[in-house]
Parts: C-alpha cells; sequence; structure tokens
C-alpha cells in the first residue's frame, strides 16, 4: 500500500521543485467541510488524479458546529481542525490561498483575483453560505457591536467582546440562536432573546415541543420575547446601548447578535458565462449535477429539490454537507456506482440542555398517516407513522436516542410494530433490535436454501418455527452472557417468540459458540473484507461434506472460510447497505405473531 | 477466542457516524480512560483509516468501553462503538506486523 503512494507521488512531486500548476484535473472552491470532503473522496478513488481546492480562507477546514464548544472557552482553536494538520499535503491536494472572481464554463477555466486563470477538467462549487444580516433598512444596524454568528473569527470577536457585556440582545428563532443565548448566559450574561414567530423552530417543532425548550431556557436564566421584532438599534458615540421593538420596549444591551439564519453564497453562479441556475442556492439534481456540464455544487450552497414540497432549497446542516461532498467526490471521479441517496431529512443538536433529535418528516401530514406523541422521562416524543412504517420522528429530552439508527429504521422503511412502544417512550435499544433484524435475515437466508453450503435438517426447521428454543440453543447462551444484557434489554413480551432468547447473545457469546445465534440457531456470517473479531482468529474447520453442516450448526461450530465464500457474498453485518430482497420476509412463527399483535392492538382501540 | 467482544455496529454505521461528528469533542472531555491531549480530528481521521499513531493506538488500548461517552453527544453519535473498531483495526495491524 505504502508502495504504490509512493509510486503515484514520484511525478507528482518529481525532482525538487514542485511544478506550478495552472490546471487541475478537479477544482474545488471553498475549503469547508463538503469542500475538503470531496476532494478526500475523490482522491480515494482516483489516486493519479490532480485535485486542488481554491479558497481565501486563511484557515484550515474547522468543525464549525463544535465554535459553540469553542465560544463557552471548552475547546482551543487547535481542537477545532476537521481534519489533522497536514492531511491536505498527505493527500495530494494543492491548496491554492486565492479568490475565484468568475468562471468560464466554455474554456473549462476560472480566474483567480489576481486576474490569472486555473483550467479544470470538473468543477465543485462548496462556497457555503453567510448569516443574513439585519434588514438593510433597520436603524442602528452598523453599530459597534451588532453581530453575527457564523466563521471562526466571528467567535473570536465575540470572546474578545464578552468581558464588557453585561446584557445582550440575541435575535432569531432558530436552534442557532438557542445556542447563542445558552453561550451568552454561560459567561453570566443576562441575555434578551427576541422571536418573531410564536414558536422556536416553527418548520422542526410543533407547539409542545416549542414550549417545552422555551421554558428551559427561561428556567436558565433568559428573558424570552415571542412575536417580537426589532424595529431599530439605540447607540451612542457608535456603540450599542440598546434596541427597540415592536411593542415599543427599549430593552438596554451592550451586545446584539443576530441569528436570523444563513443564505447561499451564490456569486459564483452571477459570474458564469453559462446560464448557472440559481435562487436560493444554486440549483442541483439528486447527483449534485448543476445546470452546466462538469460544474458541481455541494454544501450549503447547493439547493436541492425538497421531494415534499418540490422546491429547491439548500440543507445547510453538518452533516449534509459531509455527504454532499462524498458524493460530489464520487461523481466527479465518475464513480457512480459509490453513490448512495441521501435519504431522510435528518437534524440532531442541544437545544439549551434538551437534545432535539428531527428525522424524516414529523410535521407533515400525508394521506393515511396517524401521530402518537409521548411526553415521559421528561422529554417529548413525537412519531408520525403511516401504516407500519415510520416516517417521522421528532424528539426531545434529556438524552439523545441513537439517532442515526432511527435515520436508518426511516430509510429503509424497516417495520416497526415491534418497537412502537420503546421509539415512543424514548427507551428504544437500537443495538438490540438491528441485531435482531440481522439474525432474521441470516435465519432467511438460510431457510430459503440460497444459502448453498448449509443444509437444515428436518429437526431443525421444525425447531425454528417452535417459540421455546430448543435446549441445544439454549445451552449455547450461557446465563453469563443473559446476565449481561439483561439491564439493556427492555421487556421482551413485544418481541416476538421466535426472538424471546438473549437475541445479541452471538455477539457477547464465549469461545464455545462464538457466532450461533442463540434465538436463531444460525451462524452470523461474515464477509472477509468486513473486519470482524470473530474471523481471522478461529481455526478454520476442515472441509466437510453437505450433510454435516447441520449438525455442526447445532454443536456450535463456525463455518469456515471457505464455506463463507462459498454460500453467496451477502454481508450479513451491515444491514445498512441497499435492503436485503431477503428482508421482508418473515418466518411463519413472526407472522403468526404480528397478526396477534395488531389484532390486540386493534381490540385495545 | 479468550476476550469476546461486544459489536456495537457494522463497519459502514461506523462510517456513518464518524461522518455525522460535528467535532466537538464532548465525547473526549467526558472520557475517563484518555490521559493524554488527543483531538478528535485525529482520532476520527485513524478510526477512519491509515496508520495509527502511538497517542490513538495508547488511547484504544486504555479504552475499557465504560459508555461514559455516548450521554454527553450532542448528535446521539456512540463513540464506544466507534472505539471498538479502532480496537479492532489496532489488533488487526499488529496481526499484519
Amino acid at each position: 500500500m505504502r508502495q504504490d503512494q509512493a509510486g503515484h507521488r514520484a511525478p507528482f512531486f518529481k525532482g525538487t521543485e514542485q511544478p506550478s500548476i495552472d490546471r487541475a484535473d478537479i477544482v474545488i472552491v471553498g475549503n469547508g467541510i463538503a469542500g475538503l470532503t470531496a476532494a478526500l473522496q475523490a482522491r480515494s478513488f482516483e489516486p493519479d488524479a490532480r485535485i486542488a481546492i481554491i479558497s481565501d480562507q486563511n484557515h484550515p477546514t474547522i468543525n464549525t458546529p463544535a465554535l459553540k464548544q469553542f465560544a463557552v472557552g471548552k475547546l482551543t482553536r487547535e481542537q477545532l481542525l476537521a481534519y489533522p494538520p497536514g492531511t491536505e499535503r498527505q493527500e495530494r491536494i494543492h491548496l491554492i490561498h486565492a479568490r475565484v472572481e468568475k468562471i468560464s464554463a466554455q474554456s473549462k477555466s476560472v480566474t483567480l483575483a489576481n486576474g490569472s486563470a486555473f483550467g479544470y477538467g470538473t468543477l465543485l462549487l462548496a462556497t457555503g453560505s453567510m448569516p443574513t444580516a439585519l434588514p438593510s433598512q433597520l436603524p442602528g444596524r452598523d453599530f459597534d457591536g451588532v453581530l453575527t454568528l457564523h466563521r471562526l473569527q466571528d467567535y473570536l470577536d465575540l470572546r474578545r467582546r464578552l468581558p464588557e457585556v453585561e446584557e445582550a440582545v440575541v435575535i432569531g428563532g432558530g436552534a442557532h440562536a438557542c445556542e447563542t443565548v445558552m453561550c451568552l448566559l454561560h459567561w453570566g450574561i443576562h441575555v434578551h432573546w427576541l422571536i418573531r414567530s410564536a414558536v422556536l423552530l416553527p418548520r422542526m417543532l410543533d407547539e409542545t415541543a416549542s414550549e417545552m425548550v422555551l421554558e428551559r431556557i427561561r428556567q436558565a436564566g433568559a428573558t424570552v420575547y415571542t412575536s417580537t421584532e426589532v424595529i431599530g438599534i439605540v447607540g451612542r458615540v457608535g456603540s450599542v446601548i440598546g434596541v427597540v421593538t415592536n411593542h415599543q420596549q427599549f430593552i438596554p444591551c451592550q451586545l446584539v447578535v443576530a441569528c436570523t439564519g444563513t443564505k447561499p453564497v451564490t456569486t459564483l453562479a452571477k459570474h458564469c458565462d453559462l446560464p448557472l441556475k440559481h435562487e436560493n442556492g444554486i440549483l442541483v439534481d439528486d447527483h449534485l449535477r448543476s445546470s452546466v456540464r462538469d460544474i458541481y455544487v455541494a454544501g450549503d450552497v447547493a439547493a436541492l429539490k425538497n421531494p415534499l414540497t418540490g422546491q429547491y432549497e439548500p440543507r445547510a446542516l453538518w452533516y449534509a454537507a459531509v455527504e454532499q461532498g462524498r458524493m460530489a467526490g464520487a461523481m466527479m471521479t465518475g464513480h457512480r456506482e459509490a453513490v448512495r441517496p441521501f435519504g431522510v431529512p435528518w437534524h440532531a443538536t442541544h437545544l439549551g440542555d434538551l437534545s432535539m433529535l428531527y428525522v424524516g418528516n414529523p410535521l407533515q401530514s400525508p394521506p393515511g398517516s396517524y401521530v402518537l406523541t409521548d411526553t415521559s422521562r421528561g422529554g417529548y416524543r413525537r412519531l408520525l407513522l403511516q401504516g407500519e412504517r415510520l416516517i417521522g420522528y421528532l424528539s426531545l429530552g434529556p438524552m439523545q436516542p441513537d439517532s442515526l439508527a432511527i435515520k436508518r429504521i426511516i430509510d429503509e422503511e424497516l417495520p416497526v410494530r415491534d418497537i412502537l412502544k420503546g421509539l415512543l417512550k424514548g427507551e428504544f435499544d437500537a443495538r438490540q433490535y438491528l441485531t435482531r433484524q440481522r439474525t432474521y435475515t441470516a435465519q432467511d437466508l438460510v431457510t430459503s436454501g440460497r444459502l448453498a453450503s448449509v443444509k437444515l435438517s428436518p429437526v431443525q426447521t421444525t425447531a425454528q418455527t417452535t417459540p421455546e428454543p430448543a435446549p441445544a440453543a439454549r445451552s449455547l447462551a450461557p446465563a453469563t452472557a443473559a446476565a449481561q444484557l439483561e439491564p439493556r434489554l427492555p421487556t421482551t413480551e413485544q418481541l416476538p417468540p421466535i426472538s424471546t432468547g438473549p437475541v445479541a447473545a452471538p455477539q457477547h457469546a464465549p469461545a464455545s459458540a462464538p457466532a450461533v445465534h442463540a434465538g436463531s440457531r444460525y451462524p452470523i456470517l461474515h464477509e472477509e473484507e468486513e473486519i470482524s473479531p470473530f474471523t481471522g482468529t478461529l481455526p478454520a474447520l476442515p472441509e466437510q461434506g453437505q450433510g454435516q453442516a447441520g449438525t455442526r450448526l447445532l454443536s456450535g461450530d463456525l463455518p469456515s472460510r471457505q464455506e463463507q465464500g462459498r454460500g453467496g457474498r451477502r454481508n450479513l453485518w451491515a444491514y445498512s447497505d441497499p435492503v436485503l430482497p431477503a428482508f421482508p420476509r418473515q418466518s411463519p412463527a413472526q407472522m403468526q405473531h404480528s397478526r396477534s399483535y395488531s389484532e390486540k392492538r386493534e381490540g385495545g382501540r | 477466542m479468550r476476550n469476546p467482544v461486544l459489536l456495537h455496529k457494522t463497519a459502514s454505521q461506523v462510517q456513518q457516524e464518524l461522518e455525522a461528528c460535528i467535532g466537538c469533542n464532548e465525547c473526549l472531555l467526558a472520557c475517563p480512560a484518555l490521559d493524554e491531549a488527543l483531538t478528535i480530528d485525529v482520532l476520527n481521521r485513524e478510526t477512519f483509516g491509515g496508520p495509527i499513531s502511538a497517542p490513538v493506538a495508547r488511547f484504544a488500548r486504555s479504552c475499557y468501553q465504560c459508555g461514559a461517552c455516548v450521554p454527553p453527544c450532542p448528535v446521539g453519535l456512540h463513540r464506544d462503538a466507534m472505539m471498538m473498531w479502532l480496537k479492532i483495526r489496532l489488533y488487526r495491524s499488529g496481526e499484519e506486523d
């Protein structure tokens, strides 16, 4: 591997002088997380391509969401870096500190601020966003002490000002405003928070959730004004001394922070010789292609179609930017097979001292959908369901649930019948659930006969349909493993009978039965490329006839690697991969269970 | 195998979690096993792939999977699962050497 890298490096850094490049195969404008992720992704596909990032930012790529921790002094500047120093050099990504003035799409080049042209094969625009400042006609908006918080410099400025501030006004009704309020409260500043609408985050939270967050913020010491706008900022000798609201109220303060959202930086779209469609962001298709050939757009500046509304709008979120960067990197190098869909919207953050998770579209009401809500355990959860499917999840509480697992459940349309109670009560154990799903897949693979090397004995097939685990299976799950897992397992009454055993046992089982699932009594199989603590450490068994395979399963041995190879290259560890066709099939016992469950539920209504 | 391990997450899930990491360092601040300066950028990069440096290797060895890193995460990620994969990578790299 190292030799390969050295081999690739040779033509690039030949001789003592590095050739000055005025062209690159892949040119990326902007070194935010989308730009750098795209560059690294492209490098992983194309070890020889010339990749250049052009940016006028004077610091390396940082974790911008972590700027809140920086603002409260939890992190130093050095801890903000998104990638270790020197990653770009190590990956042979050429960094050019310059400002791009315009794009000549016909000649496939960009013009830099010093007038020089830089050619590209494919171009990625990842210019990000800028804060929406206060309206230009607002009196006093230019006074010293009126800030926006977006870049590192803004946060450095904030920290420099903090010692002189006793009271501050925060304007805006989003998560960013909420974080800013908490940050200023942390420094002992009295905060007045002005929200234009009646609720917080109207597009993400419903009234109950919004009121819950606002109540917590009030308790933390802030004064919250809903349905309130600023109509003017009052200053003395150029500095802020207060704001006037639309209720003719004067609020004295030394600092005004406008957290009124961001807007995409589309300047370059205006300075392109071919029409680069832009409105609220540069318009792209599902593969991040813009309206001009060989120009891709990723990150906060990209406006993707919202499948619900049909509108093109940017998804100005960290995770969206990373995902888009990855997709852009794959697309620019022609690796469309590596492109995976974005899935449903996902946003997880802190709102005050509460954790908020927003997955899918919990506030919509498509036909045939119904809403379940719950306010136990000091939190609030809202589930939007359509038939047996979860399509939206909103959670607010002291603890963040396994947020990406819930995204997967919605993305992959997994059945939620059995976990509804856990999801609603905020007790959902994602690990247990997904382990069981994997087991079903493995079980289906075996019973459907698609795993050529494993043949089941008749005894085993009948045992599978009986709810009670066979004695052999029980012996495979020692009491110790079960006891260890006990506190993590929620009540098993709603679980299908097939899995009443300790479902996570195969992951936990000792050497005697490392890969046999106690609940299903079938092996969990590994793909050889997949890193697993099980493979490679167990002695490979000698080749045996197919007739012996079933017996061996019951005795708790692992099939050898060769057998795994023969038995279809299915990756059972990675259930995240596109849903296996085998997945929706249910075992007879399971089907019976689901029927009885839905009957019970309907009867309960 | 003498020391059985509990795998929390699959490789692709761990990768997805690493991508969703916002780099707030809350998990490292909560960690009782970390006894030297280590930043999240290095840890994430080396969990994902490439060579494992000595400080990260020491940290991976000293992690005893207590799970203290999970509740503080503002976005609900599982650093313990990522550390487990790092342990496995470390184990694998030792095997190759």
